[in-house]
């Protein structure tokens, strides 16, 4: 790190970190000032935390993001790595066509997907608009990337082990469980991992197909900021950073424990 | 009793296995004896490994009849056979122990916990595995993950096992020193072993019968010295190692001998063989430590003494490969020369010499 070049990507990088970094820091560092507009020091408070965590709105929005993305994780997990299963180890008729397909909701702008499932919902089938609506339009954009991280995972894997399994007597539901499986977790937590956040912190699409009345935290945040609650806002932002976080060093800890 | 006795352990039976574009396994037909060290030699391509994996049940064939212990096993599904195979990766499971690797197989069979256990502590015994088990394989060195998957394979006493190039990722003297492993178990274990390799030193030392196979054909069957020292046709010379190949036909015969001429002009003599109808020599080949290379003013007289000039020489170590162009012919033959001889002699590139071999040295090649 001697030579100009070093010096000047070492500058880059360092400058690149603190701009990433520095809006969020200071958002955590002045949801504990006693600022009421939360955008100068004025002291320690823990006020705005207890005052959100007081507040029911908080509370019921706080709620029902979690439900919401808890219960994606679970089902979009499960599904992606069936599909990306199927996808890997079969072949059949149009398999590159819904592959392509499986892309489509990354790849598109959330607001044309957002506008398309609202119309879906209201104009083509009459699915209720709160939690059934809010569920499916975040499965829907969440199993795609479950299916690609454990189809990146499956291109890596020895597949010969499930043979080997079938070899040594085990049918093929043992050899799913106790081989295929476990051989995948890596991967299927970290979609879990991943999809957390993007269920948890998603707006666009979540506004468009909530209806009247269900408030997710995103949603929350939108609505106080337009009323002036800064303060309270930035601690909320706190946790959006801090939730995702915790989550992720718990996942480092038990990889190291068990070995994943 | 001795009926069941001749009936073999693995059976093949016209087996045919196409993929697109490919006869991988073009009308196979072998028998592997009981007891025995059976190995399916050949390039890599040549259909051997696809012979093993449909005997394991992991390929479906196309034609054809697989027998295990005189069974027709065709619709068997892999994990009821009788049989295990050792994957050229291993394919060790990397989330278990050693101990719930080589258990596996076991608990499948609903054995219980007790006989389990019993089992296991022989298996480590003979496998030299002692206070590996709690171990996970990324944590064995190459040897040890070697002696796991066998193990795991040998726990079930399957009626044959199937080895697929087993040793392919150890260094050289690691996998001399498995060899001799590898004998010792079979001896030990009296099971029967299927062994693919496309290694023939090493098919040439572990095995009791080598079936030698060729773009999916197999080209000849028979006992390690039978195919290291008459090799029947060109591919399995070459292969073998018997490099020196002079197509022709026999012109003469007479006094136990019979004299062929190549294609470049050659009279080469060799031994005459009574199973041999002399119309179907298509040649002959020879091995290169068999041919002797003499200085230049050896007399001419004799039989296979040609001159030429050396034209190559490779040190190898213990030989030197030598290439010697033939001045009758122009075409080159090659000569292990040994080291410690060339230190009197002292040959070099581009001198005149003559080549020799014996009679008994010209291996009759019939296709």
């Amino acid at each position: 790190m001697k030579s100009l070049t070093g010096k000047t990507l070492l500058a880059i990088a360092t400058l690149t970190y603190l701009f990433m970094w520095v809006p969020t820091i200071i958002l955590i560092v002045f949801s504990f000032s006693n600022d009421k507009l939360g955008i100068r020091w004025e002291g320690f408070t823990l006020k705005w935390y207890a005052e959100i965590f007081n507040n029911a709105a908080v509370r019921n929005a706080l709620e029902m993001s979690l439900i919401i993305a808890i219960i994606t994780i679970v089902v979009s997990t499960v599904a992606g790595t069936v599909t990306a299963y199927g996808l890997y180890k079969y072949k059949f008729r149009g398999k590159e066509v819904i592959r392509m397909s499986l892309l489509l909701p990354i790849v598109m702008p959330y607001i044309v997907t957002a506008g398309a499932l609202l119309i879906f919902f209201t104009r083509v089938v009459d699915i209720p608009l709160g939690y059934p609506s809010i569920l499916i339009a975040h499965i829907s954009f969440s199993t795609p990337l479950a299916v690609f991280i454990v189809l990146g995972r499956m291109q890596r894997i020895d597949w010969s082990l499930e043979e080997a399994s079938m070899d040594l007597g085990a049918g093929r539901l043992t050899t799913w469980r106790r081989i295929t499986l476990p051989l995948l977790m890596p991967a299927v937590i970290a979609s879990a991992v991943l999809i957390f956040p993007w269920s948890f912190s998603d707006f666009t699409i979540t506004f468009f197909v909530a209806g009247v009345g269900n408030t997710t935290l995103p949603i929350y945040v939108y609505s106080a900021l337009r009323w002036g609650e800064t303060a309270a806002v930035n601690a909320i932002g706190a946790i959006f950073v801090a939730l995702p976080l915790i989550g992720l060093l718990l996942i480092n800890f038990l990889q190291k424990k068990r070995v994943i | 009793m001795e009926n069941r006795e001749s009936i073999p352990c693995v059976e093949l039976r016209n087996l045919v296995k196409r993929f697109p574009g490919v006869t991988a396994v073009d009308h196979v037909s072998l028998k592997v004896e009981k007891g025995k060290v059976f190995s399916l030699l050949g390039p890599s391509g040549c259909g051997k490994t696809t012979a093993l994996r449909i005997i394991a049940g992991l390929e479906t064939m196309d034609e054809g009849d697989v027998l295990i212990d005189g069974k027709v096993i065709n619709d068997v599904p892999a994990y009821k056979r009788d049989c295990s195979i050792v994957f050229q990766t291993l394919a060790l499971f990397p989330h278990m122990t050693v101990e719930a690797n080589v258990s596996y197989g076991l608990e499948q069979r609903k054995v219980p916990k007790d006989e389990i256990r019993k089992r296991i502590g022989e298996m480590v015994d003979l496998m030299g595995l002692g206070g590996m088990e709690k171990r996970r394989p990324s944590q064995l060195s190459g040897g040890q993950q070697q002696r796991v998957a066998l193990a795991r394979s040998l726990i079930l006493s399957p009626k044959v096992l199937l080895l697929d190039e087993p040793l392919a990722s150890l260094d050289r003297k690691l996998r001399k020193g498995m060899q001799v492993e590898l004998k010792r178990i079979q001896r030990e274990v009296g099971i029967t072993f299927l062994y693919v390799t496309h290694d023939q030193k090493e098919a040439l030392s572990l095995s009791d019968t080598i079936a030698v196979m060729d773009k999916g054909k197999l080209e000849q069957v028979g006992t390690p010295e039978e195919i290291y020292e008459t090799p029947r046709t060109k591919r399995v010379a070459d292969f073998i190692g018997a490099s020196n190949i002079f197509p022709g036909k026999v012109t003469a015969s007479g006094n136990g001998k019979v004299q062929l001429e190549t294609e470049g002009g050659l009279r080469v003599i060799a031994l005459e063989d009574k199973d041999i109808r002399s119309e179907e020599v298509t040649g002959i080949s020879v091995h290169p430590e068999l041919v002797e290379i003499l200085p230049e003013g050896t007399g001419l007289e004799g039989d296979n003494r040609f001159k030429g000039r050396i034209v190559e020489m490779i040190y190898q170590g213990d030989f030197i490969e030598t290439k010697i162009c033939l001045d009758q012919t122009g075409g080159l033959i090659t000569s292990y020369l040994s080291s410690r001889l060339n230190r009197e002699t002292q040959f070099s590139p581009g001198e005149e010499v003559l080549v020799r071999w014996s009679p008994e040295s010209s291996n009759i090649l019939l296709g």
